[in-house]
């Protein structure tokens, strides 16, 4: 009951983060689903959108788009991620004209997504939102790490691995790309957003999250 | 996970992968080892093919440690559901299956997220503490098939000392229940030895308001700006969600 849920982050760089997935509901709408899953890709695809993958397979958007479309068959279930609330309106514009009857989710600004939703003549059904993290908070890393490693839903990157691409992009080693690439790779659901990485991995520099000692 | 120390060059490349700081190494300069005790058998290290000498390896993995792998590693689906991840469809398909019906809130308590894991023992203690509350628990959520008693929110005792990435406690309550049960989740999230990440969710009421959001208001808490919403447009529709008429 989570996965993209969770996303950390000021207003101001969630705005530049929306997951736009399609779910079909076993054994209710699963037949065919594979099709419509990979004719949802594609209109994503034209949409231009930083990452997508049809989860689990690691073969994300980032890496190799042909394999992502030859899995989706297999899976029935696909997301794309976008940067940009205008490339998301368009998107699901086109996903209402073409009516697939399967399960569509966008995570994202609740507010921005009722905007979205409003500009393609449709209403939002039902809302999953995050109450935060609670309990033994003193055991996380600092908020500009939480950023990025919540950006897989999974929790498969770790807070150390944050910490030295910081370090290696600011002792300039690798690129922001090259850091934000080496990220998103433990996150095989294809959910995580490399283009606010390297908006995030300023951000963490400025604030010495790769310092050592 | 375990390490071939014959393979191993004590690089250290593949320790920084590790969410829970498994990897570890005994000598500087020396080979690196899996502490068994902490790993969550997530297969990340593995995964993303650090290791260009193929040091890295997995055992098969048997009960109770198995645990590991179903609940933190994301390419590995519970037997007991078939679903990959830890949780269910949830709000995904909530117009086609009506899972959370109108005038009813579901709350999820992922134990161990964000990247700082959980032993189910922690996952038990909320169960407990919870289900005097009479909430619903999600029974094709994978953390169900662990109870040994669903009417005490007892786990299996041989499933206690697993170590996982996280574990939800999914469940459904009513809006009028909901606002107990977060006050006393609130309470024991700060007595277990882990962080507790919390959701809430409904369907959009015909006034346009969303309950999910005035319980949490109500309880003291306040929503993030951010979530999941489900754009209704999968069929068939849900009977007991009705129409929605959501006024943005």
């Amino acid at each position: 009951m989570t996965h993209t849920n969770h996303r950390k982050g000021t207003i101001e760089s969630l705005r530049r983060d929306y997951v736009v997935f399609i779910y079909p509901a076993r054994g209710i709408n699963d037949e065919g689903a594979g099709l419509k899953a990979e004719e949802f890709l594609c209109l994503g695809y034209s949409h231009g959108p930083v990452n997508a993958g049809p989860a689990r397979t690691g073969d994300v958007f980032l890496f190799d788009p042909q394999r992502v479309l030859d899995r989706i068959n297999r899976v029935g279930s696909a997301y794309a991620v976008f940067d940009d609330k205008d490339k998301v309106s368009a998107f699901i514009k086109d996903v209402v004209k073409a009516d697939f009857g399967v399960s569509i989710i966008v995570s994202g600004l609740i507010d921005e997504v009722g905007n979205i939703c409003r500009e393609a003549g449709i209403k939002r059904h039902t809302a999953q939102c995050s109450l935060g993290v609670w309990g033994k908070t003193d055991s996380l890393p600092p908020e500009e790490v939480l950023d990025i490693t919540t950006m897989c839903g999974h929790g498969m990157i770790s807070s150390n691995l944050v910490r030295r691409m910081t370090r290696e992009v600011s002792r300039g080693q690798i690129s922001f790309e090259e850091a934000a690439a080496k990220l998103a790779r433990p996150c095989s659901c294809g959910i995580f957003n490399p283009r606010r990485t390297q908006d995030l991995l300023r951000v963490a520099i400025e604030k010495g999250v790769g310092d050592l000692g | 996970m375990k390490v071939d120390a014959e393979k191993c060059t004590g690089c250290w490349e593949c320790v920084d992968y590790c969410p829970v700081a498994a990897i570890k190494q005994a000598d500087v300069g020396g080979v690196v080892y899996i502490d068994q005790d902490e790993c969550v058998e997530c297969g990340c290290c593995l995964q993303v093919r650090v290791c260009e000498y193929e040091a890295l390896w997995q055992p098969e993995l048997e009960w109770p440690r198995v645990l590991r792998s179903q609940f933190s590693n994301p390419r590995t689906p519970h037997p007991s559901t078939s679903i990959y991840g830890r949780g269910t469809d949830e709000t995904k398909t909530n117009d086609v299956t009506g899972r959370y019906p109108r005038g009813c809130v579901g709350i999820a308590a992922e134990l161990g997220r964000p990247g700082i894991g959980t032993r189910l023992s922690e996952v038990e203690k909320v169960a407990k503490a919870i289900l005097p509350l009479g909430v619903e628990f999600e029974k094709d959520n994978p953390t169900y098939n662990l109870f040994e008693d669903v009417t005490t929110g007892k786990l299996r005792p041989d499933v206690l000392r697993e170590r996982v990435l996280s574990a939800i406690l999914e469940f459904k309550t009513s809006r009028e229940g909901a606002l107990q049960v977060l006050r006393v989740l609130d309470g024991i999230s700060r007595e277990v030895d882990t962080v507790v990440t919390v959701n809430i969710g409904s369907v959009w009421e015909p006034d346009g308001t969303l309950p999910a959001e005035k319980v949490a208001e109500e309880a003291g808490f306040k929503l993030r700006p951010n979530g999941k919403i489900n754009l209704g447009l999968g069929r068939p529709k849900a009977e007991n969600t009705g129409e929605s008429s959501d006024s943005y």
